[in-house]
């Protein structure tokens, strides 16, 4: 096991009228390398969960795992761990704080006690993963870059940890059609290139279900459903009944399928879903 | 979680308590302390300290918020307690070291002052572990009013105070969401100096403040847009009418006052 967890539980406010419990028994594993996505509807943990996973939150009962190890809660291990595990928050744009795009990323770096030549490597080497110029907006203010891009400075101030596992949050929310699609490519790429472990919490699959190497699915603080992506995607209707739905070219698919037409349903890009539905008409893929 | 930070001791319940209209809770704890401090004997004081724990059981709160209550100011009641059994004298002299002497007098003073102190705290921690502080308020607001004739613009203090409100639980979750976000990155909010630590609490100002100023001109828009109009009447949707069980309780009280005073217990 290279990180996960066994029959994790959180409460919330344990010991007053107020306790909410919000996991309940959750065990998952991941290996290295491995692209996850923890999928539920709000509410459902998925936050909670991933906030264990570095240590930031504290079982109630239960355990978290790291390289086969139970995650020591001695205040040193702690922040050794949240070196080498890099957790992206919701709404990550919303902590920035200092004036200009590279001082944001180099906070992490700084943290670390790094020397300035070092952190100026890896501000440079960060910005570069997320795919920005560092050159062109290093000198700039946060606030005055896109939506997009400030997500991406973002994740690069995360990334500049080095870590081995990159946590996700709901990354994509708020995010256009394009940021979304840009956000994710680079994930699989970062993750394709750099052998970098992500796990991304979402509450819908589009775009990201052809990405996923494993699939965890959280309903009211349990375990509903986890397992290998393609295996976990075959099952529609429960998902359906998890109010979760599949990407919405994959339900074009079905739809089709359920109407006799014989295409895949197991095609979860619109690329693939484009070449099917081409070859259905019988034309060349254009 | 919106649930895992509450403001002030509130603890939701259906007791009659609970029900009773929060002006009329104000105004009854107001006369009881009138009724305390106008108590002269033992036995009234003792009869009162019960009823307020009859309340209490009725009201349905686990006993421990209310010592969790007394807790902060114990040190005031064993202050007071020393003060009075060394300086107050007359009765019989119960205990002589040197020249410093214990009197019974001291005893049956220090203790009176003591059960009238823990009373009264018991009587206000009904209060609010029993009502929203939003009511609080808005009941408070109600008793402001009459400085409206000063040229105070009370309706518009009381606003401010239930913004206020409403807004440290909220202000407290983002602060705890954007502390784990930066130590996440490395930040480190506890160890070094003082200088370091209010160093390192900038990444977490900073952004406190701007969600703060975005929050502020969102709500001003929102409630102009609802049409909030400084110094227009205003309607509420809850309004705090006087109910049968409050006509009661205001004459359970005054009764109360009454027999104190007729018999001056």
């Amino acid at each position: 096991m290279f990180i996960g967890t066994e029959k994790l539980t959180h409460t919330y406010m344990p010991g007053t009228p107020f306790a909410t419990e919000a996991l309940d028994e959750v065990s998952f594993s991941l290996k290295r390398g491995e692209f996850a996505l923890i999928i539920g509807p709000s509410g459902s943990g998925k936050s909670t969960l991933v906030q264990h996973l570095n240590g930031l939150l504290r079982p109630t009962s239960g355990r978290v795992f790291f390289e086969g190890q139970e995650i020591s809660s001695d205040k040193r291990g702690l922040l050794h761990l949240r070196r080498r595990i890099g957790l992206v928050f919701q709404m990550p744009e919303e902590q920035f704080f200092s004036e200009s795009v590279y001082a944001e990323v180099a906070f992490a770096p700084h943290n670390l006690g790094l020397d300035e030549s070092e952190i100026k490597n890896r501000v440079k080497d960060a910005l570069g993963k997320v795919g920005l110029n560092a050159e062109q907006l290093q000198d700039r203010h946060p606030f005055q870059l896109s939506a997009g891009q400030k997500r991406l400075v973002a994740v690069a101030a995360v990334l500049s940890l080095n870590p081995e596992v990159l946590i996700l949050d709901e990354p994509t929310a708020g995010l256009d059609p394009a940021g979304r699609r840009n956000l994710f490519d680079l994930l699989a790429m970062l993750n394709r290139d750099s052998g970098l472990t992500v796990i991304i919490s979402t509450h819908h699959l589009d775009e990201v279900a052809a990405l996923a190497d494993r699939i965890i699915v959280l309903q009211h603080g349990r375990l509903v459903l986890e397992g290998v992506a393609k295996e976990i995607l075959t099952r529609r209707q429960q998902l359906d009944d998890l109010g979760l739905a599949l990407p919405a070219v994959t339900e074009i698919l079905h739809g089709l399928a359920e109407r006799g037409l014989p295409v895949r349903t197991d095609i979860f890009t619109l690329a693939g879903a484009r070449a099917e539905i081409n070859k259905l008409k019988g034309r060349r893929e254009l | 979680m919106s649930s895992s930070i509450t403001l002030g001791q509130y603890l939701p319940g259906t007791s009659p308590i609970h029900q009773l209209n929060p002006r009329l809770k104000i105004f009854t704890l107001f006369l009881m302390l009138v009724l305390l401090f106008s108590l002269k004997t033992f036995g009234g004081l003792i009869g009162l300290f019960f009823i307020a724990i009859t309340l209490i059981a009725s009201a349905k709160v686990p006993f421990r918020y209310f010592l969790r209550g007394l807790r902060p100011i114990l040190y005031i009641f064993i202050f007071t307690l020393v003060i009075y059994l060394f300086f107050t004298k007359g009765g019989i002299v119960l205990l002589r070291i040197g020249f410093i002497t214990v009197e019974s007098e001291g005893v049956r003073e220090g203790f009176f002052v003591i059960i009238r102190l823990i009373t009264l705290v018991l009587f206000s921690l009904l209060v609010t572990l029993t009502t929203t502080p939003l009511s609080l308020t808005n009941a408070m607001g109600h008793f402001l009013k009459p400085l409206r004739y000063i040229g105070l613009p009370t309706e518009e203090v009381a606003m401010i105070m239930a913004i206020a409100l409403r807004f440290i639980p909220t202000l407290m979750e983002e602060s705890q969401r954007l502390m784990r976000a930066q130590v996440s990155r490395g930040a480190d909010f506890e160890s070094g100096s003082i200088f370091r630590k209010a160093k390192s609490l900038v990444p977490l100002i900073v952004p406190l403040f701007i969600s703060a100023f975005r929050r502020a001109d969102e709500l001003a828009l929102a409630m102009e847009a609802r049409g909030y109009r400084i110094g227009a009447k205003r309607t509420r949707m809850y309004e705090d009418v006087i109910a049968p069980g409050d006509w009661v309780a205001i004459a359970f009280v005054l009764a109360l006052l009454a027999t104190v005073l007729a018999f001056s217990l």
